[in-house]
């Protein structure tokens, strides 16, 4: 079944004086329950496809769909109820708030949506039941990254968008955070967004994008995808 | 179940907020002070207000306190019962008042003794009320004396007291200690706006030693009258001075002008042009700062803010989040000031009644004022808030993702100036690049430094002004070392019998009479002076500095009374003369004259002898006299009524700035405290934005110390050229608070001297150095290399 659909998506901004195409009529759709990794160079527009996918900007021309609501047709509130309930994020710095506890962090997220799942349960299940008391300055890269998992997917959200999860990881940290995303992929039927630059990662995957100036250069579906064990770069 | 166990705590966001204030802990301290002090200053001048106002109203009504005081020559006791008939009246009341001296023990001392007679009626009007003794004189050698200065002589009931009447000392026995609501504040004439409760007292004794002191019988040389309400003042005052021109009106004093009342209603009115002025000055002080504080805040997370957003919180829960912290302040700043505030009104009150002697205290707690306060400081807080975090709203959840491209330098403008700019150090040229980018900064600091310098200049100028006030009147306008008034005007000729008397210098004679000058609708009853136009005892400029003398015709006004009749060199005016068979007369004004401490009019002593009383008559001197017993001597004389010496006053004057020196004291705090808290939060606001240029000061192998005096050169010649505008700025606060706190008593001229300006800088500087000292601590604490190693500072 079709969870995300993108229809001729476009976006240009104006840098400086000139006009950068980030996007260009760029079209797909996304299956339930997949783990897609979507691959690509700095400016080959997997960063701007995932701000529009995510809600978070608007695309110039072209629609998005989730499911059978188009969320390029949202209102700013609309777009937040979006990001709220449907989206769960995960940066590539994390980005928790650092005067939070690790559970804080968490229900800094569930406390808005509407059907969280228990924070409890959530932070034990990316390994961080003995550590939700500690600060972000007391966690390691790894750890903290694990936070930033915990808190996107407590929201329960429908679909989970990773930026370069492991961008800012040692190899053998990567790796772990990678097979947990996997394990929220397959234990728990989380559609799961990838966006990296590091081509290793998409032999994992269900599903393989690969981007170059803005537009889809490559789309294939991955019959046989690796454990995450077997990953290295 | 979670569900369940969150309702029972904080929100998150609300936790960070609270942590964020804990670990900014300084800077929110700093701006609370403001707010604290700034509601501190609301709450108690307010609630003293009105505490003294109804303090004053309920003992004027308690004790009767007449409307209308009419000095007469003689009015009899029937036709002043008449005046009840008078439309609008509802009580009147004769009394007899004299001035005599006391005799004291010290025979250099001049005690002078205001005689009021009292029936000790329920009903009478200015009733005073017995502090101690009885109530009723049994005897006509028995007295009542005020409170003030009984316990100023530490004279107590039953004591003996000796007065010279007419040249025979009587004895009055003190029977009780009593407080008047015409002498809560008790000074003797309008020339003396300061108390001297040593040198004079008011004695309340009985109509018979009264009439028989003053020689008056069954007639009164004073009538109190009270209205009912809803009376037409005017309208009655001329029905009664009709009635009683034949007896000889000397003057009449509306309740509004009576010296006592006046004197209070000025204090309050000044009490309450503070209450409203101060307080918002610190409130816009602390909102400004919160402002920028937020608006750098907003600036610093703005990936903080993104990643909120893209959580799914709302615009308006992120602007919240930021206005909360500036709630904060205003809440709790303003429920600390508001508590201080009331105690502080208790306090205030109870110095207001050291000065003003009311026999009652009323300190109610109005918490209407708190209530307004704590509105005020929030809505204050609320708005700067709002408006300073308003660029929460510019961050887009994109921006949590997007990495922050530097911002981009821009050559400034002394870079232009290669000539100059060549020859800087580094450190020089990072000061001055920080300076002229940061431009709101700049202003804001440089606004803070010169507001402070220029509250800091008017307390330093203060004591300078009275001084310069003191000595302009005591030294360069009057310059006499007695003033002595006659009970009786006598011939010319006695100038000479007083040189009999006592070892003179120098002597004048003088004539000094109350009376009522008029321009159209506008009234003002003064003394006027008459002097011999070569007096040496005077000297009369102009508002120019020019020279004047008096002139043969016409008469010289003080400024101030040009403004209250608003009236100008050239024009007419009605002196009203109630003495009888005298009519009043138009005079020209030949000159207006700066005087700092009194209203008078002045005029050639014959001619106002001719058109005014009577001819060749005087009713007092002026003298210069080096004759160590000359109080001795001229108490014993009769017809003496005041001896005033230029150099007791003076004494009294130096007792006030004293007391003045206090609230200039707590004033260089206050202003201090701002200026402080300027530079602190500037600072710490700089220091944090700036973490990642310093921390890479630091890997360049800037010690910590270096980059502080970089920090501080900074912000040396950021208040150094606060000050440079605080100055004109100070001067203007002058010229306003010269018109705001002058009165009809005396004019004040606040142009700042020299000395003051340098006292105000040095102070500024300390309050500014004493911030940076603070903001040392927080550098040698910087972790600058956890700086370097995340994203973004």
């Amino acid at each position: 079944m079709v969870i995300l659909r993108a229809e001729n998506l476009s976006k240009s901004y104006q840098m400086g004086e000139i006009e950068v195409k980030a996007l260009q009529d760029t079209s797909f759709e996304i299956e339930e329950g997949k783990f897609i990794v979507i691959l690509g160079a700095s400016g080959s527009g997997k960063s701007t496809l995932l701000n529009i996918i995510g809600g978070m900007d608007q695309p110039t021309s072209g629609k998005v769909f989730l499911r059978d609501e188009e969320i390029t047709a949202y209102n700013e509130k609309e777009l937040t109820e979006y990001r709220r309930n449907k989206i769960g994020f995960i940066f590539q710095f994390y980005n928790i708030m650092s005067n939070l506890t690790a559970e804080e962090n968490v229900e800094l997220a569930t406390e808005i949506s509407e059907d969280p799942l228990p924070v409890g349960e959530i932070l034990e299940a990316v390994g961080l039941g003995e550590r939700k008391d500690h600060f972000p300055s007391q966690l390691s890269g790894g750890e903290q990254q694990r936070v930033s998992i915990a808190r996107a997917v407590a929201k329960n959200p429908e679909i989970l968008l990773c930026d370069e999860p492991t961008g800012a990881l040692d190899f053998e940290t990567g790796i772990k955070i990678l097979s947990l995303l996997r394990k929220v992929n397959r234990e728990m039927g989380k559609t799961v967004i990838v966006i990296t630059h590091n081509a290793d990662i998409a032999y994992m995957a269900d599903r393989i994008i690969k981007m170059r100036d803005g537009g889809i250069i490559e789309d294939k579906i991955n019959d046989n995808p690796i454990d995450v064990e077997d990953i290295k770069w | 179940m979670v569900m369940h166990k969150k309702k029972h705590r904080l929100p998150k966001i609300d936790i960070m907020l609270i942590r964020m204030i804990g670990n900014s802990k300084g800077q929110f301290i700093a701006v609370m002070i403001i707010i604290t002090m700034g509601v501190a200053i609301f709450t108690s001048l307010n609630m003293a207000s009105v505490n003294m106002d109804n303090t004053v109203d309920v003992y004027y009504k308690q004790n009767n306190f007449a409307d209308l005081f009419i000095q007469t020559v003689a009015a009899p006791k029937q036709k002043i019962k008449q005046l009840q008939d008078i439309k609008g009246v509802d009580q009147a009341m004769g009394r007899i008042t004299i001035d005599v001296p006391m005799i004291t023990e010290n025979q250099n001392e001049r005690v002078n003794l205001r005689l009021i007679t009292t029936t000790g009626d329920e009903e009478e009007l200015s009733r005073s009320t017995i502090l101690e003794g009885k109530p009723v004189l049994d005897s006509e050698s028995e007295a009542l004396l005020i409170e003030q200065f009984a316990e100023a002589r530490g004279i107590k009931t039953g004591d003996e007291i000796h007065v010279q009447i007419r040249g025979t000392q009587y004895a009055l026995n003190v029977a009780g200690i009593v407080a008047n609501p015409e002498y809560i504040y008790l000074v003797e004439s309008n020339q003396s706006i300061l108390p001297d409760e040593k040198t004079f007292g008011v004695c309340y004794v009985t109509e018979e030693f009264g009439q028989q002191a003053a020689g008056l019988t069954g007639s009164y040389n004073e009538v109190l009258i009270s209205y009912e309400a809803n009376a037409d003042e005017e309208a009655l005052i001329d029905d009664v001075e009709k009635a009683l021109d034949l007896y000889g009106v000397k003057q009449t004093i509306k309740r509004e002008d009576q010296l006592s009342n006046a004197i209070i209603n000025q204090e309050l009115v000044q009490l309450n042009s503070m209450a409203g002025t101060i307080p918002i000055l610190f409130l816009l002080v602390a909102a400004l700062i919160l402002m920028m504080m937020l608006s750098r805040m907003v600036k610093k997370d703005k990936i903080k803010i993104g990643v909120l957003k893209s959580i799914g919180y709302r615009n308006r829960q992120v602007l919240f989040h930021y206005v909360k912290y500036s709630l904060t302040t205003g809440v709790i700043g303003g429920a600390a000031g508001a508590i201080l505030g009331m105690v502080i009104a208790g306090g205030i009150t109870r110095l207001y009644l050291t000065y003003f002697h009311i026999p009652l205290l009323r300190i109610e707690f109005y918490y209407s004022y708190l209530f307004i306060a704590i509105i005020l400081s929030t809505a204050f807080c609320i708005i700067s808030g709002l408006i300073g975090a308003r660029g929460v709203l510019r961050v887009t959840p994109a921006d949590a993702i997007r990495t922050e491209t530097p911002k981009s330098g821009k050559r400034i403008l002394i870079e232009k100036i290669p000539f100059f700019w060549k020859r800087l150090s580094f450190s020089s040229k990072m000061i001055n690049k920080n300076i002229f980018r940061n431009k709101k900064r700049t202003l804001f600091v440089m606004a803070g430094v010169s507001l402070t310098y220029a509250m800091m200049l008017f307390s330093t100028s203060m004591p300078g002004v009275m001084d310069q006030m003191m000595n302009e009147h005591f030294r360069e306008f009057q310059r006499m070392d007695y003033n002595i008034g006659f009970i009786n005007p006598v011939h010319f000729s006695t100038v000479r019998d007083m040189e009999h008397l006592v070892d003179v210098d120098y002597i004048e004679g003088k004539l000094e009479y109350p009376f009522e000058l008029t321009n159209g609708s506008k009234k003002k009853a003064v003394n006027i002076i008459g002097l011999s136009r070569d007096t040496k005892f005077y000297s009369f400029i102009d508002g120019k500095g020019n020279e004047m003398n008096i002139p043969k015709q016409g008469m010289l006004i003080t400024e101030n009374m040009a403004k209250a009749l608003d009236v100008e060199k050239g024009d007419l005016i009605q002196v009203n003369n109630y003495i009888p068979d005298r009519e009043d007369i138009i005079i020209q004004i030949k000159g207006v004259i700066r005087q700092s401490l009194g209203m008078n009019a002045y005029m050639d002593i014959d001619t106002m002898g001719k058109l005014l009383l009577e001819k060749n008559v005087i009713n007092g001197v002026y003298m210069d006299s080096k004759d160590p017993d000359i109080n001795d001597k001229l108490i014993r004389a009769a017809n003496i009524a005041t001896i005033m010496s230029i150099a007791d006053m003076r004494n009294v004057y130096e007792q006030y700035m004293t007391m003045m020196m206090v609230s200039i004291g707590v004033m260089v705090v206050f202003s201090g405290a701002l200026g402080f808290s300027i530079v602190y939060n500037t600072t710490i606001v700089s220091l944090s934005e700036r973490e990642m240029e310093f921390s890479s000061l630091r890997v360049l192998g800037f010690s910590k110390r270096k980059i502080f005096l970089l920090i501080l050169r900074e912000n040396n010649i950021l208040m150094i050229l606060g000050i440079i505008f605080g100055i004109p700025l100070g001067f203007l606060m002058s010229e306003y608070s010269s018109v705001a706190f002058s009165t009809d008593i005396y004019s004040l001229d606040m142009t700042p001297s020299k000395q003051a300006l340098v006292y105000a800088g040095i102070y500024t500087a300390v309050f500014v150095l004493l911030a940076q000292l603070v903001t040392y601590r927080k550098i040698q604490r910087l972790d600058f290399l956890q700086a370097l190693k995340t994203r973004e500072s």
